[in-house]
């Protein structure tokens, strides 16, 4: 357990330490605006949802009205939706020509990998699992993202033209897709805000920032804790051995201190 | 015989000495005034009806007629029949001072103020010399406003709390004051109006005991509250200014002065008819459309399974994944702090 609690004691240290990329410009850019517009639809769903709450009847009128909200609500939806599309189609599209090899897929491997972290946490197992580019945590969270996204899209669009749908499908889908629409927004919701943000912010182990996927980099020692088997590739095929060259290079004394418990 | 005379005597010892003398000309039948208009007003009042009014035994003529103090009246000129009752349209309120500032605030008195005559006057509605509880019955409430809005009344009268109040002389039905009020009448083509219609309905209608009686939900108001028209109308109810759009409320769907018993094949919102509803507002909708709305029923395995089932596989699905990933945080926290 010693490498896990392994952080850095200052930022100035930090800035010094070797860092290797973890997240290309385009990655960086679909999370802070998938952030944004997730912040938006929950700013203006949530208080629908809970329209009889006291807190939601002062936030629709703080946003300026039913009307409004709705509005902002619908934009960032089509927003959400096209940045969805694009993302998916340029993923499937460059795993088909086999220009990457997709690193969400969930395999075999995350399930036991569950299973090992649990029985760690539970004192079952010596080590928590040894990971690749993403966890299991990190895939529960991007398909979670995938699917919820979808059912939103699908049932926002059933709320958005009603009569549209009702031609050729029953009128009970809309009242069906409201309660859909509300109740996974609502848990969409709680597990960003219980998950998510224990995951990137409160967990000892990143706290009080996980900001990799801001500056799109990650510490070298960092990758060897959490994602060894990236590491473990990444060595093989020789991309980050100038990032040792250029942490043993360092003053010893940085060394040891980012070693220290 | 002597019985008789009493009660005759005492009739007539009602009437203040005033008013007697009053009625030594005023009860000439023919007594009129010809006015410059052409039109003729008879100036003579009928002493039983007085005698018998609210204010047979309260009021001598003078009170409200505090213009005329003694014989020969003075000179007054009245262009015509009305400008004759105008002149005395004040007099209630040195007694009815409440009723009076609220009428201020009626629609009739807005066009009785831009000079629009034919707005009714306390007496329209309450009578002068003849003044009897408006109340009883219920029916001359409809039956005095029917004087001017005749068309509406007709509509009434087929709806289904006309006909009970007509037909069936039931008390339980609104007449037209108890959705318009009676002296402080607001403008019933407002959006504040419209906004705050379902108010109206709802007094009656969450009413446990009434309701009852009819075999009717009282759950008609909150279900529609919760659904997407009425928490629209209840956020534009609280906005300030007329919002931009409209959201149905009651009236839009069940009608106005019309509303029909819901089983009445002639009923806007009977299955059959229901669609043209919808459409005024949403163009295009189709037959299967008004399935959108769960008339009034909370969803079950009977009525709208489909969204009964999506909400029960949420109820279970949210706790289960909620609390999932909250062991799981406090199963890691408590791994950091024992290998500490």
């Amino acid at each position: 357990m010693s490498r896990r609690g392994a952080k850095p004691t200052s930022a100035a240290k930090l800035a010094r330490a070797p860092h290797a990329t973890r997240f290309s410009v385009k990655q960086r850019i679909e999370h802070f605006v998938i952030m944004l517009l997730f912040i938006l639809l929950a700013l203006t769903g949530l208080p629908q949802e809970f329209f009889e709450a006291g807190w939601a009847q002062w936030l629709i009128s703080r946003l300026g009205g039913i009307d409004r909200v709705r509005w902002l609500h619908r934009v960032a939806g089509i927003l959400f939706t096209a940045g969805a599309a694009e993302h998916l189609g340029v993923i499937i599209f460059l795993a088909l020509s086999k220009r990457i090899e997709p690193s969400m897929i969930p395999t075999k491997k995350d399930f036991t990998d569950a299973v090992v972290t649990l029985g760690h946490y539970l004192g079952l197992s010596e080590h928590e699992a040894r990971f690749d580019r993403y966890d299991y945590r990190q895939k529960f969270e991007y398909w979670g993202l995938i699917f919820g996204g979808a059912i939103m899209v699908v049932t926002g669009l059933i709320l958005y033209f009603p009569t549209l749908v009702t031609r050729v499908l029953p009128g009970e889908l809309i009242p069906a897709a409201k309660v859909a629409h509300g109740s996974e927004g609502l848990l969409a919701f709680l597990i960003v805000i219980i998950w998510h943000i224990y995951n990137a912010h409160l967990s000892p182990e990143v706290f009080p920032f996980d900001a990799s996927i801001f500056t799109g980099k990650i510490e070298v020692e960092r990758m060897k804790r959490d994602h060894p088997l990236e590491y473990a590739r990444l060595v093989a095929s020789g991309k980050v051995a100038a990032l040792e060259q250029e942490a043993s290079a360092e003053p010893p004394g940085t060394d040891d201190d980012r070693q220290s418990p | 015989m002597a019985l008789v005379l009493a009660i005759t005597r005492g009739a007539a010892a009602a009437l203040a000495p005033e008013v007697e003398g009053c009625l030594n000309c005023h009860r000439e039948q023919t007594l009129e005034l010809t006015l410059p208009s052409g039109e003729s007003r008879s100036l003579f009042v009928d002493s039983q009806r007085f005698a018998g009014s609210i204010h047979g035994d309260k009021l001598s003529c003078g009170d409200c007629h505090t213009d005329i103090e003694e014989f020969p009246h003075p000179e007054r000129t009245f262009k015509n029949v009305r400008e004759f009752a105008l002149a005395y349209y004040e007099s209630c309120k040195r007694c009815h001072f409440d009723n009076y500032t609220k009428s201020l605030d009626s629609v009739h008195y807005t066009f009785l103020s831009k000079g629009d005559q034919r707005a009714p006057l306390c007496v329209d509605c309450h009578g002068a010399h003849d003044v009897a509880s408006p109340r009883l019955p219920k029916t001359r409430i409809s039956t005095t406003c029917a004087r001017c809005h005749e068309q509406v009344y007709q509509r009434y009268a087929e709806s289904v709390h006309g006909k009970a109040l007509l037909k069936g002389a039931n008390g339980d039905v609104p007449v037209c004051t108890d959705c318009h009020r009676s002296h402080d009448i607001e403008d019933p083509r407002t959006a504040s109006f419209r906004l705050r219609s379902p108010e109206i309905c709802a007094r009656c209608h969450t009413d446990e005991t009434v309701m009852k009686k009819y075999g009717l939900s009282t759950g008609v108001i909150q279900s529609y509250l919760t659904d997407f028209h009425g928490m629209t109308a209840s956020f534009y109810k609280q906005e300030q200014g007329t919002p931009e759009a409209l959201t149905a409320v009651c009236t839009d769907c069940h009608g106005v002065h019309d509303i029909l018993a819901v089983q009445d094949p002639r009923s806007s919102v009977m299955q059959a008819n229901v669609a043209k509803v919808c459409q005024k507002c949403h163009p295009g909708a189709t037959e299967s459309f008004p399935a959108a709305w769960l008339s009034h029923y909370e969803p079950s395995p009977d009525k709208a399974p489909l969204v009964y089932y999506v909400k029960l596989f949420y109820q279970i699905f949210i706790p289960f994944v909620v609390l999932g990933l909250v062991l799981q945080i406090l199963l890691h926290l408590w791994r950091v702090v024992v290998s500490r």
